[in-house]
């Protein structure tokens, strides 16, 4: 009875150990097996990056950028309320820009309006025809210079074009007027008596 | 592995909407309407809750 329960044992421990051995030789085969199975269909990544940008960092990366644009136009928002909350223009005093002598025809003379830093252009377009604007280009604020040769006021930071007449932009990416500057003539001299308001 | 693209179109649908208002606020601000400046302002903060909000429920969905 002892002698058959240890044969049985024996046995038993036989196919155990067998079980194991055919175990472990599937797993070798699994393991040697190109490409190497996986469940979660990423084995065949290979370089770090292509991790970098796939859908959900995307996907962050257009959430931040909905934060960047939010936070951006708060300044804007701060100076509209400044702006409800301040009222009307206040008038800006006459500047004398430059005598009417010194200035031929077709040229055009910098100057400054209504602020030290508010760069502007009065040109002269005919013996009696004068327009002065703002000449911060109306895109992203490059300086605008005359040109006689395209009669036009050329922005060389992005090619954009305004009509020395009205001030439109006929060219490139700025969309709206540049600010004209109103002028006055006395005594020989051009003077600048304000800026001029869009009117939409 | 279920893959929908739905979030990235809505997300790239505010990021559009973010650009046109940038854009309109900052114009209408040198046009002096400063009410639509502000109310431009207003939904370009509003987007960004909104894109988390479409984030959220994109990175959740099991």
């Amino acid at each position: 009875m002892d002698k058959d329960q240890d044969q049985e044992v024996q046995c038993a421990e036989c196919v155990k150990q067998k079980h194991i051995q055919n175990l472990q030789q599937k797993q070798q085969r699994k393991n040697d097996q190109i490409p190497f199975e996986e469940n979660n269909y990423t084995h065949n990544i290979r370089k770090g990056d292509e991790r970098l940008l796939d859908r959900r960092a995307f996907m962050k990366t257009m959430v931040g950028a909905a934060g960047v644009f939010a936070v951006s136009t708060l300044p804007w928002g701060a100076l509209a309320v400044k702006g409800l909350a301040g009222g009307g223009h206040q008038d800006d005093p006459p500047l004398r820009i430059t005598d009417i002598a010194d200035l031929p025809v077709g040229e055009a003379a910098k100057f400054a309006y209504p602020g030290k830093h508010d760069s502007a252009l009065l040109i002269r377009l005919s013996e009696n025809e004068y327009k002065a604007y703002q000449n911060a280009c109306t895109h992203l604020k490059c300086p605008v210079f005359w040109s006689k040769e395209k009669d036009e006021l050329v922005c060389p930071c992005h090619h954009g074009a305004f009509d020395a007449r009205t001030g439109k932009p006929t060219a490139g990416p700025p969309q709206r007027p540049l600010p004209e500057v109103l002028l006055r003539q006395e005594g020989g001299a051009v003077y600048a008596t304000g800026v001029k308001h869009y009117e939409t | 592995m279920k893959r929908s693209w739905r979030g990235v179109i809505l997300l790239c649908i505010v990021l559009f909407l973010n650009i046109i208002c940038t854009q309109k606020a900052v114009n209408a601000y040198y046009f002096e309407h400063y009410r639509s400046v502000i109310m431009y302002a207003l939904f370009n903060i509003l987007l960004f809750p909104a894109a988390y909000l479409i984030y959220r429920r994109e990175r959740d969905v099991r």
